[in-house]
């Protein structure tokens, strides 16, 4: 088992390392750099020069991929090209935000998914088992900006209950952080709960099928022990996936959500990374939303193993 | 508005401002003092009050701003500098410089060569009185090894020196008489001599910095006395960036900001009946929208095919479509009515499909036109050169619109294409609007039009300090430009800012929105 965890932490690396060179490829082929956008239409050949100069722009792309590499390891991402500030200060505090985000909604959306998964899967084929499909579908279906939209529209223009801005600021409160992003979390529990609702409900039928479940019945066993007791722990594998795959989108996917809350999280950080051409703000955030992404891979892969009796014996 | 009930009611709800309100009252044949008397009422207090938190919600900031004034490109951070800092020159409502930390001026014939006096008695932030070094020094960082977006139009400098610890003589490569327009740049701000910790600046202006989250919010708060008399009322300010229209919008409504900028031109009909809410219209001053030909590349070297293409263009559908109404027609130059200088009698230039085949048939041009455009030239403009291409086919001509990438378009497509879509913004003078777009010099003469005696005119216009001569030559300018070049100005759009009710002080002006970005010293709560 040690083994497959260290397998899973090393390719784990080795795709960060390669996330690294793709976005550096895909930053380096897009049309005008970080003297052109910074600049834009007053940019003269003459301060287009003296920009790309002071910033290093006229060498070769591997030595500044390099270059960048070899203090990335050490924890430096650099100053921005933008701005001269250090990256690794700008970002930390929207990171934080964003991690603050993504745990509210998983904190809300967890619990309620896999709950009414359950309920649903209990239920199979009753009205409930539809309403809870019918509503959390609808919520997927529609845009994501739509429904901060509408929650604005309602909670916070009309009723007043919520405000529109979901600004949080440094010398913020923690009570008033909770009330202020009450409604970007809810506009992401409603995008995120029908994945992993759906997944729960499905992998605990599907197990529901197999004949060693027939036969916790014929014991006599009441529906509800059943699918407690001998279903889920079976099941748990792919939904801890899902859960896992939903958290990472909490974390990397939320741009919209944050342009429609004025939310400063580190989607519109990148964003605006990219719109300027600043290669060290693209390539720290791309390291950051790739680690997320793997860490959350990695441990939902750790989590089945533990959590299934017959995948924790080493082979 | 023409009756004296309804009058009286947009004024009793805040719709108005003082100076519309008295205007209008007196076209009714109503007395000022029983028009102040109904404003008194209204709240709209002689003397601007005292105190209060004004929120500010505005839309161009971003993640990577700097109070660095050598970076400064959009209107969170102008409008931020001018909340803790004040420029050399200031520009009135109607668009003339007058004073700020440069008090006054003198000029010797020929226009080369100016004399500024150092306004006197004023502070830092830091206790230090202001003097001439402090100007000179704010001026210098703008000029050579730097990348300031203010060194193209400073390069005129010859000589700048401090004459006394009050004046400062500065000498033009050439003369200029709008040389204090210039001046006024934005960029401009006045810090104390060798300065340079930009995250604490130290500057004039009536509020301090309290804190910047770049992209977030930055937070004033008032530093008491400040030398402008009834200016600078807040207690505090608060400048959020609020980048997506409709959040600012949302924001104004719920009452958590108390002003934004940029409201949507589509939805701005429906907050104007918002009895809370009061919008500032400021007609025709903003960017000047436009299709720029080539004249050195064909077919467009023809200039008959210009003329085709400008009579060929449906300025008011566009309008109506793209913008909702909320922008003037361009009359193919890039002054805007509200310049001094704007030709009043020149007519202005029609849709007119018969017009257009006709130049299109004596210019005979059979080679196909491609017009390239994109929403990084402007968010509309695929949508503007759609509505173009409808409109000449109408007259018979047909023109291919090709939409580019956004991502690169200044550096890839700008000046380089034979024909494409393009922007400009405001220049405070005509000297600056000229030179910059159709100078021979310019490196932004994106038509490449260098008429000769369109050359001289601006040059002769440019030394010359009689008003009334300089306007005769720019009158000319502008038909020159408009009949002869390649630029295809379709519309000017209009500023819309929109405030709680009991915002004071938010007329329109000249310049910029926000009454010149300047809302946090001009503005007060009722």
């Amino acid at each position: 088992m040690l083994r497959t965890i260290v397998i899973r932490v090393v390719l784990g690396l080795l795709t960060l390392l390669a996330v690294s060179i793709l976005i550096f490829a895909a930053t380096e082929i897009l049309p005008g750099d970080v003297a052109s956008a910074v600049l834009g239409q007053g940019a003269t050949p003459d301060t287009l020069a003296q920009f790309r100069h002071e910033l290093g722009l006229d060498r070769p792309g591997y030595i500044r991929y390099l270059e960048w590499f070899t203090h990335a390891i050490r924890g430096d991402f650099g100053a921005a090209l933008t701005n001269k500030r250090d990256i690794l200060t700008s970002m930390t505090p929207k990171f934080e935000n964003t991690m603050f985000l993504a745990g509210y909604a998983a904190l809300i959306a967890v619990p309620l998914a896999v709950g009414m998964g359950i309920v649903a899967a209990i239920n199979e084929g009753k009205w409930i088992d539809r309403v809870v499909n019918i509503v959390s579908l609808a919520a997927i279906s529609v845009p994501e900006f739509f429904i901060g939209y509408l929650l604005i529209f309602f909670f916070a223009v009309q009723l007043g209950w919520f405000p529109s801005l979901s600004t949080v600021f440094m010398d913020m409160g923690f009570a008033e952080r909770v009330h202020v992003v009450a409604l970007p979390a809810v506009t992401l529990t409603l995008l995120v709960t029908a994945h992993m609702l759906r997944m729960t409900r499905s992998s605990v039928l599907s197990i529901m099928s197999q004949p060693y479940i027939e036969m916790a019945f014929l014991k006599g066993l009441t529906r509800t022990r059943v699918i407690f007791v001998h279903a889920l722990p079976n099941a748990a594998a792919p939904i801890i996936t899902v859960i896992a795959l939903n958290l990472a989108y909490l974390i990397v996917g939320v741009v919209v959500i944050e342009t429609v809350f004025v939310y400063p999280g580190i989607g519109q950080f990148m964003v605006d990374g990219v719109t300027k051409r600043d290669l060290p703000v693209i390539q720290a955030c791309g390291l950051v939303f790739a680690g997320a992404f793997i860490i959350l891979n990695t441990t939902a892969d750790v989590l089945s193993i533990l959590v299934n009796p017959r995948l924790r014996k080493s082979r | 508005m023409d009756n004296w009930e309804q009058l009286q009611q947009a004024a009793l709800t805040g719709r108005m401002t003082r100076r519309d309100f008295i205007s209008r009252a007196a076209a009714l044949g109503i007395g000022t003092s029983l028009a102040t008397g109904i404003l008194a009422k209204a709240g709209y207090a002689q003397t601007p009050k005292k105190g209060g938190t004004l929120r500010l919600g505005m839309e161009g900031g971003s993640p990577s701003d700097s109070l660095d004034p050598r970076t400064y490109a959009d209107s969170v951070m102008i409008a931020a500098s001018l909340t803790c800092m004040n420029c050399l020159i200031e520009f009135d409502s109607k668009g003339n410089p007058t004073g700020e930390l440069f008090e006054s001026w003198e000029v010797k014939p020929g226009a080369a060569e100016w004399v500024f006096n150092v306004r006197k008695g004023i502070k830092f932030s830091n206790g230090k009185t202001l003097d001439a070094e402090d100007c000179i020094y704010s001026i210098q960082i703008h000029r050579g090894e730097t990348k300031s977006p203010a060194k193209g139009i400073l390069a005129q400098i010859q000589e700048i020196k401090a004459l006394s610890p009050t004046q400062v003589g500065i000498t033009l490569s050439s003369g200029n008489a709008d040389f204090p327009v210039i001046l006024g740049d934005y960029h401009l701000v006045v810090v104390p001599k060798d300065f340079t910790d930009w995250q604490k600046p130290i500057g004039t202006g009536a509020y301090t910095l309290e804190s910047f989250e770049p992209g977030v919010r930055l937070v004033f708060k008032n530093r008491g006395d400040f030398w402008k008399p009834n200016r600078g009322n807040f207690d505090s300010v608060e400048i959020r960036n609020i980048q997506d229209v409709a959040a600012r919008t949302s924001a104004l409504q719920s009452g958590e900001i108390d002003g934004c900028n940029r409201l949507d031109a589509r939805t701005v009909k429906l907050l104007m009946k918002d009895p809370n809410l009061h919008v500032t219209r400021t007609k025709g001053t903003g960017n000047r929208f436009c299709f720029v030909a080539r004249v050195t590349d064909p077919p467009y070297t023809n200039k008959d095919l210009r003329l085709a293409l400008k009579y060929g263009i449906d300025r008011e559908k566009i309008i109506e479509s793209v913008y909702n109404g909320f922008a003037v027609p361009g009359n193919d130059h890039n002054l805007d009515a509200l310049n001094p200088f704007y030709n009043t009698k020149m007519p202005q230039r029609k849709y007119d499909p018969d017009k257009a085949a006709f130049h299109f048939k004596k210019a005979g041009v059979s080679a196909p036109m491609e017009l390239q455009t994109s929403d990084g030239a402007w968010g509309t403009a695929v949508d503007c050169a759609q509505l173009y291409q409808e409109s000449l086919k109408k007259a018979g001509i047909n023109l291919d619109v090709k939409k580019v990438s956004g991502d690169g378009y200044w550096d890839n497509v700008w000046l380089k294409a034979p024909f494409c879509a393009v922007y400009w913004g405001r220049r405070m003078s005509a000297d600056q609007a000229f030179t910059q777009v159709f100078g021979d010099k310019s490196d932004w003469n994106d038509t490449n039009w260098k008429d000769p005696t369109f050359q001289k005119l601006i040059g002769d216009a440019r030394v010359e300090t009689d008003n009334a001569k300089r306007k005769a030559l720019y009158w000319q300018a502008q038909e020159m430009i408009s009949d002869d070049g390649g630029f295809v100005c379709f519309a000017i759009t209009d500023y819309l800012d929109g405030y709680s009710k009991k915002v004071r002080g938010n007329e329109p002006h000249a310049r910029y929105d926000l009454n010149d970005n300047r809302i946090a010293e001009k503005a007060w709560f009722a």
